[in-house]
């Protein structure tokens, strides 16, 4: 673990560095203390996108799942129009999921494809965790799985971190 | 020819020949609608020479049929089937019928050996490029993974593997008569031979025989079918286990579970753990107040980086009883999330030192209180 921090280009650190210049410039709109609660709302919302743009970043297109994020985040938003005429017309089945690849709890038994037996409903399951794992088989879903986890944990460690630097200063 | 057949009987009973050709158009006059062309052919050409050890060649993932074709050429008293495969779309390819494929065996070879070889060898080499191994469907088709095919080898000719006991003993009447053939690849059935049955354990070790070629040979095991559907699901069935096991050490505490769909049960969990700590934190994140402004960002990145150092800020040793920061609180907050938001706007600079080794530990090392979150969040 020491080693990973030391080194400079290593995934913790590209993602803490990016992580903290959005954070900084987050923060720098407004002052914490006299924010409303809609407006903590709305930085949550921005810190959370930064979160999983800075990772997705880091991890840079080599990942399925992080080409799925970067290209969910880019159509998401104020171009609203455009993003919905894009999804229509794209033909890849992740721009259906309106919903971000938090942590909806999903209906088990919603998606029983039993028709593939490619993993079964479990793998279903995985595939809406995982971004972009919809078009994916259950070899290379297991795969862009690990490497999430591991993106997932560094994410949650460098957060984390900053959280009880911020809080402690 | 009766006994020939029989012969074939008994060799074929383990043997499935597979000719679907759903993609080539080159395919089609070849193996279009039952055989009829190849029939008409070796009427035409009268009875077949075949030899009593029948080979049968599967191909898995594109092996180079070019071979085959030139043996067939040099070799005409062997019949060699190539069964193909079209797909590793969930294992079920459609077999070719047995008793249809029997009587027409010869057939196919003899129509191998004359007209249809360009064909043959084209159409090779489009399912070299067509056909997967459990790979991903976007584009990766080549897909070598030598450590993961214990079982897999080639049966190579003279240069690659001298020590080859198939070759001397299946592959003879091929190899001797075909001449030194470069490159080619045969799956023997194990059951059909009893005598190589023995050695296939032998051969079933060498592994990662494909160092020229970037696809997978596969060999059959011995008591093992050697369908082409059930090698390449045996194939994607392996390169699913290793992943799961590769994902078990990544998730704690999941050590003692055995079996795909409480695994991967435990998997969705902690991803979806992970998630929800991950917005968790942004939430913190935004409530909290960062009161130290000055180069925040060195000092942040350098304090991430290296957590020893971020121990000697100087904080004062200080109770407060009144703040609910402790460990425990923090790992298992998700549920009591909005208990200690409140809490953190107004904590002061007085907090215990080894709090805050806890956290920085924690920061770091989430060994630990990852599975104590964890356990919280499932059980």
């Amino acid at each position: 673990m020491d080693l990973q921090n030391m080194n400079p280009s290593s995934l913790k650190s590209r993602f803490a560095t990016r992580f903290l210049r959005a954070l900084t410039k987050i923060n720098a709109q407004k002052p914490i203390s006299s924010s409303s609660s809609r407006e903590i709302f709305q930085r949550y919302r921005r810190i959370k996108v930064a979160a999983d743009k800075s990772m997705a970043y880091s991890v840079r297109s080599r990942r399925s799942w992080s080409r799925a994020t970067l290209w969910r985040l880019r159509t998401r938003s104020p171009r609203s129009r455009l993003a919905t005429l894009a999804r229509r017309s794209s033909v890849k089945t992740r721009t259906t999921r309106a919903a971000s690849h938090g942590a909806t709890v999903v209906d088990r038994k919603s998606h029983g494809k039993e028709n593939k037996e490619d993993g079964g409903v479990e793998a279903e399951e995985l595939r809406e965790l995982v971004p972009g794992g919809e078009a994916m088989d259950l070899c290379n879903l297991l795969d862009e799985t690990a490497h999430y986890i591991k993106c997932l944990t560094t994410q949650v460690q460098v957060m984390r971190t900053i959280a009880n630097l911020y809080s402690l200063h | 020819m009766a006994s020939e057949n029989d012969d074939m009987g008994l060799e074929m009973s383990s043997i499935t020949i597979l000719n679907k050709y759903s993609n080539t158009s080159e395919s089609d006059p070849f193996f279009s609608s039952g055989w009829d062309p190849i029939v008409s052919q070796s009427e035409s050409l009268g009875g077949s020479s075949i030899a009593s050890h029948y080979h049968l060649v599967m191909e898995n993932q594109g092996i180079s049929g070019t071979s085959h074709v030139s043996q067939y050429q040099s070799n005409p008293s062997f019949v060699e089937l190539v069964p193909k495969l079209t797909g590793f779309d969930g294992g079920n390819l459609s077999q070719i019928p047995g008793p249809f494929s029997l009587p027409q065996c010869n057939q196919i070879a003899n129509s191998n050996e004359r007209g249809s070889k360009n064909s043959l060898r084209s159409l090779d080499e489009h399912r070299i490029s067509e056909t997967l191994v459990g790979t991903s469907p976007n584009g990766k088709i080549r897909k070598r993974s030598p450590e993961s095919d214990s079982p897999f080898r080639s049966c190579k000719n003279g240069n690659e593997e001298p020590g080859m006991d198939l070759s001397s003993e299946g592959c003879d009447g091929l190899r001797e008569q075909a001449g030194k053939k470069p490159k080619t690849e045969q799956n023997l059935s194990a059951n059909s031979r009893g005598k190589q049955a023995a050695k296939q354990d032998k051969d079933s070790s060498q592994s990662g025989e494909a160092p020229k070629e970037n696809y997978i040979h596969v060999r059959a095991r011995r008591g093992q079918a050697t369908n082409s559907h059930s090698l390449a699901e045996r194939l994607r069935r392996e390169k699913i286990s290793e992943r799961m096991r590769l994902l078990q050490e990544l998730v704690p505490g999941c050590n003692k579970i055995t079996g795909k769909a409480v695994m991967l049960d435990e998997i969705i969990n902690y991803v979806q753990s992970l998630q929800q700590q991950v917005e968790f934190l942004s939430m913190k994140l935004a409530t909290v107040n960062p009161e130290l402004n000055l180069d925040l960002d060195r000092i942040l990145s350098k304090d991430i980086l290296h957590p020893q150092s971020a121990a000697v800020l100087g904080f004062g040793p200080g109770t407060n009883p009144s703040h609910t920061f402790s460990p425990s609180t923090f790992t298992g907050t998700i549920s009591g999330f909005p208990n200690t938001n409140p809490g953190f706007p107004p904590l002061p600079q007085t907090v215990l030192e080894n709090e805050v080794q806890n956290l920085f530990q924690m920061g770091f090392y989430p060994g630990s209180t990852m599975d104590g979150f964890g356990l919280d969040g499932i059980h």
